[in-house]
């Protein structure tokens, strides 16, 4: 166990099995009388996060963020491997984890429809033992802290799909715990909802310094929002890294030519340290030739001036070489390629 | 202290939800009252050959009152056992189940907390129910609050028993939610016929019905409600009724089983990953 992460994943293995009875298998075209699957969750996952510190997990559908995130919150054991929350071990203290851990799973479900913003959260600070004039004072601060203030006295039904999403997000803070679990918080909400959420996910990193972890498909979420990030696929973490160092993982291998027409691939698929070479029309119909290289210093600065020598020798007019901007997206694409 | 906690918690949304959909309560007992007319006038009050069979089996001269009684008891057994079953369905549907799990006070005592309160507007509802019923046909009860509230009492405690372990299974087999409704409905009907005749059913019976946590009860409670505690017409306190013996051992019996098969259940279902999730 790490003393400098409050919420730490040690090896941590979930794997489900399911039962099927006369379901038809799609690649025999076969219907069986009795099938079982096994779907691997978690396979080895490791990862830690600190106080006051934004940890995103990302993964295709179905990849093991959600059980990631149940695991932390004890509403799953793990098969192996140990879970600690603030030192405590999630199996073992189960109870005083709770305290420390607020978690919003598919928010607009976890609140009382029929009651009050204001109702929901003293029924839930209740609940998490949290009482009296604290309870109401903190009720208050929460609903002014995620700009439902105005509507605190609107039964739950009546609000918009964001707003729901923002009392959710209420409710998981209102025992104020050092940790706060968020699957998919902004999945489904309008930019302005999308941004106040996430606008209140930094000042509680910054002025609270509780540690978040955000599981999101948005990639544009967790590259704003996320100081690291974990991609997850088929159970496995397949990275885990700063924000920064990730989007650089990749990088270096890639250059933009532009040039004057749309040049042949074929031309440059033998010149030295040159992976691949595609041709595309950019914006404008400005032709581009994107070239990986190889990321080793020598060989790359070798392949690059061989595409300038070649681009020269086939008579190319080149307007400009410029490194391709790596987004998350691409980077996410790549480690999760199958 | 955490169960204090959860239970004015619950009193509070439980108010606060009759209070805002005021309409709803108050139809939903209009509506009850007026079932329980319409089954005692056509089935007890009116038709000579069913009034005939249900006197046989009732042996009863307020008929009326008693079936209705075992009616009302049945109901308030479907309401417990149905807070544990399709109410943990509906819980776990709506996502609420899932933040319960969460609380630091632990699943059990929540439902716990809960199903007091259920049980508590239950038994008001039930009460008026009763009364109102007592009053269109004339037929009297005896106010024997002691009696009475120790029963009421132990009839919830083996309910609720009965119900943790209903619930327990609903936890990690979804679809004994079904197995339920059927259970509940044996319940309701057990209810209304339960009787001291039952040390005339086939023996194998006989311990079904006694396993089952509302015979007993609701034979002790007919018995000090419609009958007075007496036996031809000599004073004979319920406490000493075999039926009261069944009740309490069924009481210790269904809740230690009941909570134990809930704490397993709930700890299974972690491990399948499917605690709060339907």
């Amino acid at each position: 166990m790490n003393r400098e992460y409050l919420v730490e994943l040690d090896e941590v293995t979930k794997t489900f099995h399911t039962r099927h009875f006369f379901q038809k298998d799609d690649v025999a075209q076969r219907r069986h009388f009795y099938q079982k699957r096994t779907v691997h969750a978690a396979k080895h996952v490791g990862f830690g996060i600190r106080p006051g510190e934004i940890f995103g997990l990302l993964g295709p559908n179905g990849a093991g963020k959600t059980t990631t995130v149940k695991m932390i919150s004890g509403l799953v054991r793990p098969d192996s491997g140990a879970v600690y929350v603030d030192g405590l071990h999630v199996e073992r203290k189960r109870l005083q984890v709770l305290r420390k851990v607020g978690v919003v799973l598919e928010g607009t479900r976890t609140s009382i429809w029929p009651l009050t913003p204001l109702e929901n959260l003293a029924y839930y600070g209740n609940l998490k033992n949290v009482k009296g004039r604290i309870l109401k004072q903190r009720a208050r601060e929460l609903l002014n802290f995620i700009g439902l203030e105005e509507k605190a006295q609107v039964q739950v039904r009546r609000l918009s799909r964001g707003e729901k999403q923002k009392l959710a997000v209420c409710i998981a803070l209102i025992a104020d715990p050092p940790v706060v679990l968020l699957d998919e918080p902004t999945t489904g909400l309008d930019v302005q909802s999308s941004r106040s959420i996430k606008d209140r996910i930094r000042e509680m990193t910054r002025n609270q310094g509780k540690s978040v972890l955000v599981t999101t498909h948005d990639m544009h979420v967790a590259q704003e929002l996320c100081g690291r990030i974990g991609i997850i696929n088929k159970g496995e973490l397949v990275a885990c890294k700063p924000t920064e160092e990730l989007l650089g993982l990749f990088s270096d291998q890639a250059f933009e030519f532009r040039v004057d027409r749309l040049p042949d691939a074929s031309e440059f698929a033998d010149v030295p340290g040159v992976y691949k070479v595609i041709p595309l029309l950019m914006e404008g119909d400005e032709p581009v030739l994107v070239v990986q290289v190889d990321s080793e210093p020598a060989r790359r600065s070798k392949a690059l001036y061989g595409t300038v020598a070649r681009l020269r020798e086939r008579g190319y007019t080149l307007h400009s070489i410029s490194e391709r901007q790596q987004t998350l997206e691409n980077v996410f694409l790549h480690l999760t390629a199958s | 202290m955490g169960f204090v906690l959860v239970v004015k918690a619950e009193l509070v949304r439980t108010f606060i939800i009759m209070r805002r959909y005021w309409f709803r309560t108050l139809t939903g007992m209009v509506i009850s009252y007026g079932i329980l007319i319409m089954m005692i006038v056509g089935f007890v009050g009116q038709r000579d050959a069913i009034d005939q069979q249900v006197a046989v089996r009732l042996t009863d001269p307020e008929k009326a009152t008693n079936w209705a009684l075992g009616f009302i008891i049945g109901m308030f057994a479907f309401g417990i056992v149905g807070m544990f079953s399709q109410g943990l369905q509906a819980m776990a549907q709506n996502g609420q189940l899932e933040q319960l799990c969460m609380s630091p006070h632990g699943l059990v005592t929540n439902f716990l907390a809960r199903t007091v309160v259920g049980a508590v507007s239950n038994i008001l509802s039930s009460a008026i129910l009763i009364w109102l019923i007592a009053k269109t046909f004339g037929g009297t009860l005896h106010a024997d609050f002691v009696p009475t509230l120790a029963l009421l009492a132990l009839t919830f405690v083996n309910l609720l028993g009965f119900g943790f372990f209903v619930g327990g299974l609903v936890l990690v087999f979804k679809q004994t939610g079904r197995i339920a409704i059927m259970i509940r409905m044996a319940l309701f009907a057990l209810a209304i016929a339960a009787t001291d005749k039952i040390s005339e059913w086939p023996i194998v019976a006989q311990w079904v019905a006694h396993a089952l946590p509302i015979t007993d009860a609701a034979i002790c409670l007919k018995y000090v409600l419609i009958h007075g505690q007496t036996v031809n017409g000599a004073y004979s306190s319920v406490f000493t009724h075999p039926s009261f013996y069944f009740l309490i051992a069924n009481c210790i019996f269904s809740t230690l089983i009941g909570i134990s098969c809930f704490r397993l259940m709930e700890d299974w279902s972690r491990s399948k990953g499917t605690l709060g999730a339907y």
